[in-house]
């Protein structure tokens, strides 16, 4: 089978596989739980972010009746996710004595919305339990990680009163379910762009040790599609990111960061080459440049698995402990990753050739423009 | 919820727009360079001719 062929069965395949992910990711895979973490949950205490909540006072702490004014900043009480975790294994166990929550405080402004309390016709107010709170705030000062879950409010209120609403769990703060759907072909195409680059650092590798100029046009052509596909990656990330996170971009995020280096990297790769006439100089240095610049590509696939120690918002799903997938959502992102795999490996192979009749040409013209 | 539909399928559409965006210039390019490759092994063959 010639590798035409080839390339065009590879390309209808992995074009089927990809229509079957769309129709899995819409209408097969799960919304993910919003008590259970999952890819884009209980991220939205960023700050600069927006977040809506609601729930009901269920504990006044010293009184019963507090007396207060609408507070413009309440504080969030928030719970590192393992202690959740623990707290659903205990739940299910049927004993949840114990203190199950590290809680940090997050500050929020409100924006509208806020307590349905009893308001007296001078500044003082009631509130008491069952008071419904549902607030629109904008988070104005964040203490704590990411990964964790809003299990109740205290109130900054006047009076040193101390005010919880909601209980563990009861708060939905994911607020794009629907959004993580984007997570189906992002995740694929940014392990697409890791493999690429692989590929360019193994075949810059071997033509340094045979000078065979088959390894370079491997190199480039897997860099091309690498820049590609984490071109994908990078821009369909921050349309999730704005629906869950409130912003598009966070420059103190490592993952995002890396994964911008690692993609300016090779975008540099790319135009040294075609900055460069002298075909041998062009391999030689785009080998050495990949062999380089391929140290970005683990500084990006490994960024958000050592946040705690480089601070990443960006989820981590596969391959984690605390990571949770359904098994529908496990299947729809596996028939991704296999239709990108797959796709990539199609248009490698046009790629290389295309490559090929380029450099062809080249040769043409040089005998043309010798002749003349 | 309307918006998160909308942020989903502007991501679908951006992934389908990069691949098939892609896909069709590679086989524009690979269509221009044989056509080059095609005159100029032509013009080649007639230098050579009027060389002869």
């Amino acid at each position: 089978m010639n590798t035409r062929r080839l390339g065009l069965i590879l390309t209808a395949i992995s074009a089927v596989l990809i229509l079957v992910t769309t129709y899995l990711a819409i209408f097969f895979a799960p919304l993910p739980a919003t008590s259970v973490k999952s890819a884009g949950q209980i991220l939205s205490t960023i700050e600069g972010s927006e977040i809506s909540v609601s729930g009901f006072v269920t504990n006044l702490n010293i009184t019963l009746r507090a007396i207060v004014d609408i507070p413009n900043i309440i504080i969030l009480s928030l719970a590192d996710f393992s202690d959740y975790q623990r707290y659903v294994q205990a739940a299910d166990a049927g004993d949840t004595s114990g203190t199950w929550w590290t809680v940090r405080p997050i500050d929020v402004r409100i924006l509208s919305g806020g307590l349905t309390i009893d308001r007296d016709p001078d500044i003082t107010s009631e509130i008491h339990n069952g008071s419904n709170m549902s607030v629109l705030g904008k988070v104005v000062h964040e203490s704590i990680g990411p990964n964790s879950a809003i299990v109740g409010y205290s109130l900054d209120v006047p009076r040193s009163r101390d005010v919880t609403i909601g209980a563990p769990g009861a708060f939905s703060v994911m607020t794009a379910p629907v959004a993580q759907k984007i997570f189906y072909f992002h995740m694929p195409s940014a392990w697409v762009s890791y493999v690429a680059f692989f590929i360019t650092l193994v075949a810059s590798i071997l033509y340094l040790r045979s000078r065979d100029f088959k390894y370079d046009r491997l190199a480039m052509s897997s860099a091309e599609l690498g820049v590609l596909f984490a071109t994908i990656a990078i821009a369909t990330g921050p349309v999730w990111a704005k629906q869950e996170w409130g912003v598009y971009w966070r420059w103190d995020d490592t993952k995002l960061v890396t994964t911008f280096i690692m993609w300016l990297v090779y975008i540099g790769y790319l135009s040294l080459r075609a900055a460069m006439a002298d075909p041998g100089l062009k391999a030689r240095v785009s080998a050495v440049y990949g062999i380089l610049g391929f140290v970005t590509m683990p500084m990006s696939l490994l960024s958000a698995r050592i946040a705690p120690l480089l601070r990443s918002s960006h989820p981590e799903v596969i391959a984690s402990k605390s990571g949770s997938l359904s098994p529908e959502a496990g299947m729809t992102i596996g028939v991704a990753v296999i239709a990108f795999t797959i796709l990539f490996a199609a248009m490698l192979i046009k790629r290389v050739e295309i490559a090929q009749d380029e450099e062809e040409l080249e040769e043409l013209k040089r005998i043309v423009g010798g002749e003349e | 919820m309307a918006s998160s539909w909308t942020a989903l399928y502007l991501a679908y559409s951006i992934v389908w727009l990069g691949v098939f965006g892609y896909l069709t210039y590679l086989l524009l390019r690979q269509k221009r360079i044989a056509r080059d490759i095609k005159s100029l092994k032509e013009e080649v063959a007639r230098h050579g001719k009027s060389g002869s």
